[in-house]
């Protein structure tokens, strides 16, 4: 059914349709709309799920701890500030193979409160093993719900949805809510082979010596690896039943691109039709949508950027010292090819600031012309 | 006033003899009254129960991956979130039917007085139906010995080296958790086991927030000899520093009127921690032990 | 064993390659693959010990053994164990001095446990009517027992037990010795030594009153009879007063005659006053005797109240029935009428020097301090003496008692296995300590009939620190329980935490009115509901009970009940850490800690 929806709100229609049995939030903006709703859902009973009104973000992410590893499926959304709070026990859960589902509304990290648009606090997260997709849209974000409780539960690993805070989280859009029968074809009931289990008595999460510590995060990263090769698979049966095609990483236009611009999150739609506007006047342009950052698919990187001049990374977040994480992460997957393209780091909107199509043109042209050795980040747009 | 000595005969043979859930090859010290409360906790709950257990020394007792002492499920959670993991098995149990089953965290006294204080507060105001029990060697044993809130004054800890021993007094955690109203709350000793599993027994038929206060001796944290960690134990309550009691949706009862009296200061004189304490500290502890057990007696009322 | 070993459940689990890394790198099983008994240093053994009560009974007698099966019910069984140490009950739980009560562990904490009326009630049981349980054939040797008084009666006993043919010679008609001629009825009724002498007989053992050795045969015969011979004739002479005046009186007689005929139905006369000298027990009975004879009586001691070596208890009572005391006062003359009735009694005031190097008070005259005591007759217990006249030209006499070495036995210079017990020889007189050395005595002959070296066995079976000897332990009855019947457990080993007070049950007594007006016994046997309610304070110092204390502490579940119904614990050593708290937290001290290394305490 199609509906008009805010990013918020498809995904607590998300999860309404994966029938989450524990869920617990906390109010954070540009979440709060996330949290409202999933306590009306709850309440009215469309949702049959429990609601753990916890007192922080810390909790909400370790009564989940505790609702998953007794089995059943748990939701969470959150922001910034939240996130970080959360991030002792983002590591715990990776490291205890929890499927647990979060989606994180990007959101500047205070101190200088800002609540707008950007990444830093999702990238801050990048090693605590969580998966990462980024959405560019309100009914991808509704989708990839759906399709991050298939992946976490069959690989065992958490999965971590972000998107643009008010861009996305307040706007509305149309969205195509799908029944709920078909998710339930879709996506089966959690069943752990382990839970925590009366007649079964296991411990999780006991001490690990060096004999073993090494080895167990050894299966932390081959499980997330393997989420490489599921997920494709995931989202072909996706789209055989709702008709709707989603991909690891995802191109647009770049045969025979001089220059392929990589985004993530809003920023890509902007991107996508300033590509179709230089297209039309001929210009060699292209994009690469980053989806998933964690794990990190290197040869799908590699068989996309590996032949092309020129590539842009666009970062709506910043590692200061560095510059932008993805580009950071891009140039290293390139490097080892003998062909590798230039690359152009370029930072970008931060804490909000809107990134126009002209910018985003202003951008390409500037790494067109450039004869500037690659890897300097570029900060677009700064008041200098 | 009813006086109440300890016959430990109350603890029925066959739950003592009978099937054991914490089982031996723990990694304890010698002497020590963490194990000991757990055992026996786990005798008055029995194989309905799942334990969620924070860092703390218990963490490490239960033994390492990949074997466990622990014959009931256990869930390793973080430092301060106990009383949240709990909430998150409690209901997710709840989903899968299992109300019966009791989900008691259990946690020391630093991942409850201090650190993970807030957790609890959340989960105590939102009357959780779990078991949050707190087993208190009165420090940081785990890291080795540091000062929480826990730590009585006059104590020597790392962090109050001897010549800072802690000047504040212990926190008044049961106040703490009575103030949200909780259906149950306990203390309880490892010098007193038959109340220990009279109190986990009851427990079961309680919904809601249930805390129980364990003082749990540590030999090497309070610098005695593990022989005597009972002994130093229940001179805590014959001294009143610890006095056992209960308080049931508002009403207070002591169980146990020790029937020899000790004072603080030969409570103290048991122990290598307290050896540097001035004669001022130790009366003001005297005081301080007074003043809460008339409050305590008054609340009977 | 019945160790479940449970050391060979705990797995190993097999880890190779990072594949062997568990979903959700879970944990299971147990960690009993640990075996954290190798952190230890010092190890607890269960081991039971010798209770403070037992350790000051001179007989060695095992209260806390029979007191267990007493509260079980089980009260014949509880008669038959009582009875393997200390074998008159009935008498001694009437007439013993109770040395076990003034050690009992209860005392710091409330008040000693009735042993006493708990041994009467055991023995009152009459149990004795059947067969003795551990009889066994004879040895083929014999042994003469000279004297029927507590020493003899125990030496024939435990003769008995040990094989020999006994046979006890009594001058008198009456069996029993002081018990029979001594003690009044009233504090030891006839039917209850009739009832011993009885059972005496019922183990084979001849009994021969009315046979003088020395008169109707001689000691030398006795010898060429008997294999051995224990001579207990006890102090049947009087001291005498040696003052003026008393060597022409018919009025003056010894209190231990007086009591001696009163017992054997004989006519006394004691007139309407009468003066009792001496402050021991005999004189005490003195009192009381011619009390309920209707006399007017008055106790005259050298000391004060508190140096008299009588029983306070019966100190009250005797002045309760009208007995008055006077102190400090010792007879100076004795004045005489004509017709050799008393005039008077002229006494001194006496004071107290202060203690001799012997401890004791002794007193002196105050100068010119003389009084009169009014009275018709004079009864004097100041002390009694053997009477010896039969050993002369076998063995000598050091002062007023028979000379024997460690093993009882007198030196006769090769004529015969002569040993001697109870008030002849140098020991404290009372009916406990002559049944003690009557055992100590069958014990030592044995060992020479067995050539067994006397001084090995001693350090074998000495209970405690005192001098008592353990029969049981003799025997070899009670293997299976591993004791340590040297070390004693004393209140500082008891953890009185784990008691509660309970006022101590008394002996319902009749009143002094209707007491002094008869021969009969005044006090009564327990009732089993009395019994079993002061039974029940006993702590069973050094005793396990299975508490369960030692289990429900242990931190490293190494306590195992032994299974299939058998009493007792095992620690399981595979796990247990050493950490001590059973030790410390046995009420009752029934484990001891041994070094791993040496294996001793
Ligand atoms: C009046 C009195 C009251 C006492 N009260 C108590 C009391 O309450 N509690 C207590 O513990 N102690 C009491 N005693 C002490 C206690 O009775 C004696 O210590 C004890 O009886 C000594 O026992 P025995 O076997 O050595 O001698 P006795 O009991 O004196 O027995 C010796 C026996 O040997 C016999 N005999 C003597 N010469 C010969 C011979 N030549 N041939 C054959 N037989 C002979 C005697 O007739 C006598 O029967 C009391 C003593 C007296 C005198
Ligand atoms: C967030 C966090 N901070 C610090 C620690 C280190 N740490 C582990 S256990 C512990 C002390 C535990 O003390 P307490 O709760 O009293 O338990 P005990 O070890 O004394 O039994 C500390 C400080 C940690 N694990 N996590
Ligand atoms: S340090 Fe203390 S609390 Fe920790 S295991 Fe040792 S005795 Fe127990
Ligand atoms: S309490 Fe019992 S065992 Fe202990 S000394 Fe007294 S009578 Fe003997
Ligand atoms: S503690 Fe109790 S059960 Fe254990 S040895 Fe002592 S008496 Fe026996
Ligand atoms: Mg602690």
């Amino acid at each position: 059914m199609r509906q008009l929806l805010k990013g918020n709100y498809a995904v607590a229609e998300g999860a309404r349709l994966c029938r989450v049995k524990v869920v617990s939030v906390y109010p954070i903006t540009p979440q709060t709309t996330i949290v409202e709703r999933l306590s009306e859902i709850c309440a009215s009973g469309e949702l049959d799920a429990k609601f753990i009104k916890v007192e922080s973000e810390h909790s909400a992410m370790a009564t989940l701890v505790g609702a998953s590893s007794a089995g059943v499926r748990a939701f969470t959304a959150t922001s910034s500030n939240g996130l970080l709070l959360m991030h002792e026990v983002l590591h715990w859960v990776a490291g205890a193979r929890l499927p647990i589902v979060m989606t994180n509304v990007n959101r500047a990290v205070s101190g200088g409160w800002n609540i707008w648009a950007d990444q830093t606090d999702s990238i801050s997260q990048r090693d605590t093993g969580w998966l990462q997709i980024y959405c560019e849209s309100s009914q991808e974000v509704l989708d990839s719900v759906i399709m991050a409780y298939r992946l976490a539960e069959k690989i065992l690993m958490p999965v971590m949805l972000t998107y643009d805070a008010f861009f996305l989280s307040h706007t509305t859009e149309v969205v195509d809510v799908p029944d709920i029968e078909l998710v339930d074809e879709f996506l089966p009931p959690y069943q752990p082979e382990f839970k925590l289990d009366i007649d079964n008595p296991r411990m999780f999460g006991g001490l690990m010596s060096p004999d073993y510590f090494y080895e167990h995060r050894y299966t932390v990263h081959k499980a997330s690896q393997e989420a490489l090769e599921y997920y494709p698979e995931v989202c072909r049966e996706f789209r055989d039943i709702f008709g709707r095609d989603y991909d690891i990483t995802e191109e647009y236009r770049t045969d025979g691109a001089e220059v392929i611009v990589v985004t993530t999150g809003t920023i890509t739609s902007v991107v996508r039709i300033t590509v179709d506007k230089m297209r039309e006047a001929g210009r060699k342009v292209g994009l690469m949508k980053l989806r998933m950052f964690r794990p990190v698919p290197v040869d799908r990187w590699r068989s996309i950027l590996g032949n092309v001049a020129k590539v842009v990374v666009i970062d709506r977040n910043l590692s200061p010292g560095l510059g932008g994480v993805f580009a950071d992460e891009v140039q290293a997957a390139l490097y080892s090819l003998e062909n590798r393209p230039s690359i152009y780091p370029v930072v970008a909107g931060l804490g909000g600031r809107d990134v126009t199509p002209a910018d985003i043109e202003g951008i390409i042209n500037h790494a067109l012309s450039s004869d500037d050795p690659a890897g300097v980040p570029l900060f677009w747009g700064l008041k200098e | 006033m009813e006086r109440t000595t300890q016959r430990m005969i109350e603890i029925p043979r066959d739950v003592m003899t009978g099937e054991e859930l914490w089982q031996p090859g723990v990694l304890s010290c010698q002497g020590c009254g963490g194990s000991l409360a757990m055992k026996l906790a786990l005798k008055g709950l029995g194989r309905r129960t799942v334990i969620v257990l924070p860092a703390c020394c218990m963490s490490i007792i239960v033994g390492a991956y990949p074997y466990s002492t622990s014959q009931v499920p256990l869930l390793h959670v973080p430092f301060e979130t106990a009383a949240a993991g709990a909430s998150g098995v409690r209901a997710a149990l709840d989903i899968r039917g299992e109300e019966d089953v009791v989900v008691m965290a259990w946690a020391g006294d630093g991942g409850t007085f201090d650190i993970g204080l807030q957790a609890l507060s959340g989960a105590a105001e939102r009357n959780e139906d779990i078991l949050y029990v707190c087993y208190d060697n009165e420090a940081y044993m785990n890291t080795g010995i540091q000062r929480s809130g826990a730590t009585p004054a006059g104590a020597w800890t790392t962090t109050t080296p001897d010549k800072a021993v802690k000047e504040e007094s212990k926190k008044d955690i049961e106040r703490i958790m009575l103030s949200h109203d909780i259906p149950y709350m306990a203390t309880a000793s490892v010098a007193y086991p038959a109340d220990i599993y009279a109190k986990f027994k009851k427990i079961r038929s309680i919904k809601g927030t249930k805390f129980i206060h364990i003082l749990s001796p540590c030999p090497p944290g309070w610098q005695i000899d593990s022989a005597d960690s009972i002994k130093v134990s229940r001179m805590a309550t014959q001294s009143n520093v610890f006095p056992i009691y209960e308080v049931e949706n508002g009403k207070y009862t002591i169980n146990v009127y020790p029937e020899k009296e000790v004072t603080v200061k030969e409570y103290m004189k048991t122990q290598g921690r307290f050896r540097y304490i001035t004669d001022d500290a130790v009366n003001a502890a005297q005081e301080w032990t007074d003043r809460k057990w008339e409050k305590l007696k008054g609340m009977l009322k | 064993m019945a160790v479940k070993k449970r050391s060979d459940l705990g797995v190993i689990y097999e880890f190779k390659t990072w594949r062997d890394i568990t979903p959700m790198n879970t944990s299971a099983g147990t960690m009993l693959h640990n075996k954290t008994g190798s952190w230890r240093t010092i190890k607890p053994v269960f081991e039971n010990k010798t209770p403070a009560c037992q350790n000051s009974c001179p007989a060695g007698n095992d209260i806390e053994g029979w007191i267990k099966l007493l509260q079980q019910g089980e009260y014949e069984k509880a008669y038959w164990h009582l009875k393997r140490e200390e074998p008159f009950p009935s008498v001694l739980g009437r007439v013993c001095f109770r040395f076990c009560e003034e050690a009992c562990n209860r005392i710091p904490f409330d008040d000693c446990v009735g042993i006493s009326a708990l041994e009467r009630f055991i023995g009152d049981r009459d149990a004795s009517l059947v067969p003795h349980p551990d009889l066994p054939e004879y040895n083929g040797k014999s042994m003469a027992v000279v004297g029927s008084g507590p020493a003899g009666m125990s030496a024939a006993y435990f003769g008995r037990l040990l094989g020999f043919r006994v046979a006890i010679f009594e001058k008198l008609q009456v069996m029993g010795g002081v018990l029979r001629v001594g003690i009044p009825e009233y504090r030891l009724p006839r039917d209850i030594i009739a009832a011993e002498f009885e059972g005496l007989a019922a183990m084979g053992i001849e009994l021969r009153p009315g046979t003088a050795i020395g008169k109707d045969i001689s000691l030398e015969e006795l010898t060429g009879r008997y294999d051995y011979i224990f001579l207990a004739t006890g102090a049947h002479g009087s001291r005498k007063l040696d003052i003026d005046g008393e060597d022409e009186s018919r009025r003056i007689m010894s209190g231990l005659e007086m009591l001696r005929k009163v017992s054997l139905g004989e006519d006394v006369a004691c007139g309407k006053k009468v003066a009792v000298i001496g402050g021991g027990n005999t004189a005490i009975d003195v009192a009381r005797t011619a009390l309920r004879m209707g006399s007017a009586v008055t106790v005259i001691y050298r000391r004060s109240e508190d140096e008299m070596p009588a029983n306070p208890e019966e100190v009250l009572e005797a002045r309760e029935e009208g007995a008055r005391f006077r102190f400090l006062a010792a007879p100076e003359r004795i004045e005489l009428n004509d017709d050799g009735s008393i005039k008077k009694l002229i006494c001194c005031e006496m004071e107290l020097a202060p203690a001799d190097e012997s401890g004791r008070i002794r007193p002196a005259k105050k100068d010119g301090a003389l009084f009169d005591v009014e009275t018709d007759s004079i009864l004097t217990s100041i002390g009694e003496v053997p009477i010896l006249d039969y050993l002369k030209g076998i063995a000598g006499n050091e002062k007023d008692v028979v000379a024997v070495d460690g093993t009882l036995m007198v030196n006769t210079g090769g004529n015969g296995k002569i040993f001697a017990g109870g008030d002849i020889i140098d020991i404290q007189r009372t009916v406990v300590n002559a049944v003690a050395s009557g055992k100590k005595a069958a014990i030592a002959i044995d060992c020479d009939y067995r050539s067994a070296d006397f001084g090995d066995v001693l350090k074998e079976i000495s209970i405690g620190n005192g001098s008592a000897l353990s029969f049981s332990r003799y025997m070899n009855w009670n293997p299976e329980t591993p004791q340590n019947i040297h070390m004693v457990v004393d209140s500082e080993k008891i953890v009185y935490d784990y008691f509660e007070k309970a006022p101590r049950v008394m002996q319902k007594t009749g009143d002094a009115e209707t007491r002094k007006n008869s021969f009969n016994a005044y006090r009564e046997t327990f009732t089993e509901d009395e019994a079993q309610q002061e039974a029940s304070r006993c702590m069973h110092c050094g005793r396990c009970i299975e508490c369960d204390n030692c289990l429900i502490f242990c931190p490293d579940m190494s306590v195992l009940p032994e299974g299939d119904g058998q009493f007792g614990y095992e620690f399981d050593y595979d796990y247990c850490k050493g950490c001590g708290i059973c030790f410390t937290e046995c009420p009752r001290h029934a484990i001891t800690m041994v070094s791993e290394e040496e294996g001793d305490k």
